[in-house]
């Protein structure tokens, strides 16, 4: 039966490679949106991997970047139990590279705390490092300045090289390379250095990297942080959560998602209507990856409906070919009924042809798809790498399939119902 | 796989009527048609075109149903089966041969005869069978030619090895010559009647050429859907009138 099926599909080359094209293209599509979302996923989830500590923000801050919070608090933060190490940061927008506005990708300066940060058990970027050194206790108040691999290759400039960053001379003195579109934007300086150049309040910092010991539970300790400053008030130095794009698409859509996250702490929220408000945020990986898995739902309802509208145009592609091969074969069927063809016997055969269209355009289009993405990563290696897991060619190659036989049933069930006689005085 | 021969049957139609209709219009195609046709016969249906002839043969074949009467083989009321008892009739017991040949495209000669048994499976068996009737109708070299390779009487014989690979009680032929020359005509129609003689099964011929009849067939004439004379035995084909 099978073998008739391919037969009967082959005899009519046009016909079949005009519904397998349509096919093909809408599994393409799927599995090039989805790549989207799963390369998105992969790296957000490859980048708290590599963070394992807790980050603590202002609440509602979209990024450390529009955060704020005093100083002082580090020293508070230390003495708790099952806390290493507290590194503050302060983070500022890149606007000018060598004479260029800086737009997409964006990069930002990073300041950090040299002597905490050298105590960190796991930092990410030192551990990266691939060239040079990391920032040391000689670099303080120093223009030096430790640069991803990308923003080098970009610029041209190697370790020891110059880099005028917004209107100032950094040496390079390091150069790491994460592999992590969220990460490589960092270009890491001393944090004394960059509140000196960005006239940053000294007595604030923008976040804290807080190194758990690992004696404390990491939700332990989130609640003892949380306790710590609950109902303390920040004196905002102009919080703009939200209000500004970096002109990066991936990169304002990450701010999106941040943004919706802190939307949607609902613990921040409560409690600011019970007048005791929680001025922070701390987060683990793990609530990261969590809320990140919500957002990704969303995502990927929306993008189901975006492949919906292919598939739709897929599926009555197969029907009209299905259609117009049935019409074609009228009187074939009804001979075959004259032979003894039971009606099921029609209908398999015309479902066996669908299938085959299926899982024909199926593999082809997750082939397309699977290849389209790996074009556009060695294309574009600095920007989000598509990721088509082999989890969503899989379920591409199963829907296609059922796509496929799923519209192939009405035109069989046409054909089984059309009466022999009625289709051979047809011919 | 041994197959016993199995009795040839015994028709009886029984004021058998057929009507169609199209839009508001009732057609009878057949008005009360009552008949036998013998075990074993060769039996041509004669008649003008729009006579009924082959409604009556898709309804000996179980392909329709009728309006009212009814169609008896062997004791069984063939109108009156189920549909999978009326599938699982022409599966094992009724062969069609088509004017058109009605050959499958995509299938090589052997496929086509092995057609009607694709669904259930083809054992090596019937393959045998199937070369061998293809060797009997002349065909044995061309087995692995596709229609479009053949000629028309080639594809008839097909056609002919098809609907006798089941050994069937009842040959059903619509016509079978109407597409070919007479000398291919004729040929096919002596490959019909050898079979016949090596199977034993009764024959149904609706034609318009009695040319073909010979002495011993069974005859019956429609016209307007109504039978003009009884069953009779053709003595001499020159009596019958061939102008059709």
């Amino acid at each position: 039966m099978w073998r008739f099926a391919i037969q009967n599909l082959v005899s009519r080359p046009l016909r079949t490679l005009l519904a397998l094209a349509g096919l093909s293209v809408a599994i393409a599509g799927m599995v090039g949106l989805f790549s989207v979302a799963e390369g998105i996923d992969r790296m957000v989830t490859d980048t708290f991997s590599r963070i394992p500590g807790l980050a603590m923000m202002q609440a509602g801050a979209p990024l450390p970047l529009f955060s704020r919070m005093p100083a002082g608090w580090a020293v508070e933060i230390e003495k708790l139990d099952g806390v290493r190490v507290v590194n503050p940061e302060v983070w500022a927008r890149v606007n000018v590279i060598k004479g260029k506005r800086v737009i997409a990708p964006p990069r930002f300066l990073f300041g950090t705390n040299i002597a905490s940060r050298l105590r960190l058990e796991t930092d990410v970027y030192r551990d990266a490092m691939v060239e040079g050194r990391f920032l040391d206790s000689t670099d303080h108040n120093q223009l030096h300045a430790v640069i991803s691999r990308q923003i080098a290759e970009d610029n041209e400039i190697g370790v020891d090289d110059e880099l005028s960053i917004n209107g100032d001379n950094f040496r390079i003195v390091g150069i790491y390379h994460c592999g992590q579109l969220m990460l490589d934007v960092s270009i890491i300086v001393d944090i004394d250095l960059l509140r000196r150049l960005t006239r940053f309040d000294r007595d604030s910092v923008c976040a804290y990297y807080i190194e758990p010991d690992g004696t404390v539970d990491n939700d332990v300790l989130v609640e003892q942080i949380r306790e710590l400053f609950r109902g303390r008030e920040i004196q905002s130095t102009g919080n703009i959560v939200g209000a500004i794009a970096t002109g990066h698409p991936l990169i304002d859509l990450l701010l999106a998602i941040q943004n919706w996250l802190a939307g949607g702490t609902g613990a921040s929220n409560r409690e600011a209507v019970d007048g005791d408000a929680e001025p922070i945020e701390v987060r683990t990986a793990d609530d990261w990856a969590k809320r990140f898995d919500e957002f990704s739902a969303d995502l990927n309802l929306f993008l189901g409906v975006m492949t919906g509208i292919g598939v739709v145009i897929a599926v009555l592609s197969i029907i009209n070919t299905m259609l117009m091969s049935v019409t074609e074969r009228i009187i074939e069927f009804g001979i075959l009924k004259a032979n003894g063809w039971r009606r099921r016997d029609v209908m398999t055969l015309i479902t066996c042809e669908s299938a085959v269209l299926g899982v024909t355009g199926g593999v082809i289009g997750c082939l397309v798809g699977w290849i389209g993405t790996d074009i556009i990563n060695s294309t574009w290696p600095n920007r989000l790498q598509l990721y088509a897991s082999p989890s969503l060619l899989a379920i591409s190659l199963i829907f296609s399939t059922t796509l496929g036989i799923a519209a192939g049933l009405y035109p069989a069930t046409w054909a089984m119902r059309l009466s022999p006689m009625e289709a051979i005085r047809r011919g | 796989m041994t197959q016993q021969p199995t009795p040839t049957p015994s028709i009886e139609i029984q004021e058998l009527t057929k009507e169609f209709t199209i839009g508001s219009t009732t057609v009878s195609a057949l008005r009360g048609v009552t008949t036998t046709i013998s075990d074993g016969s060769f039996q041509f249906v004669l008649g003008p075109s729009g006579s009924g002839k082959s409604t009556l043969l898709y309804l000996l074949g179980a392909l329709d149903r009728p309006t009212a009467g009814s169609i008896t083989i062997d004791g069984q009321k063939i109108n009156e089966l189920s549909r999978e008892d009326q599938d699982r009739f022409r599966r094992h017991e009724v062969g069609f041969v088509f004017q058109s040949f009605n050959l499958l495209s995509n299938l090589t000669a052997i496929e086509n005869v092995l057609a009607p048994f694709l669904p259930i499976g083809v054992s090596a068996d019937l393959r045998q069978r199937a070369d061998h009737l293809l060797e009997q109708v002349g065909l044995g070299d061309r087995r692995q030619h596709r229609p479009r390779e053949l000629s028309g009487g080639e594809q008839q014989r097909v056609a002919i090895a098809r609907a006798l690979l089941k050994q069937p009680k009842l040959v059903l032929a619509d016509e079978p010559t109407g597409e070919l020359d007479h000398k291919t005509g004729r040929e096919v129609m002596g490959y019909l009647r050898q079979l016949h003689q090596d199977q034993g099964a009764t024959v149904v011929v609706v034609t318009h050429d009695e040319s073909y009849i010979e002495p011993g067939d069974e005859i019956m004439r429609l016209l307007d859907g109504a039978v003009v004379n009884g069953p009779q035995t053709d003595q001499s084909p020159a009596e019958f009138d061939t102008d059709e």
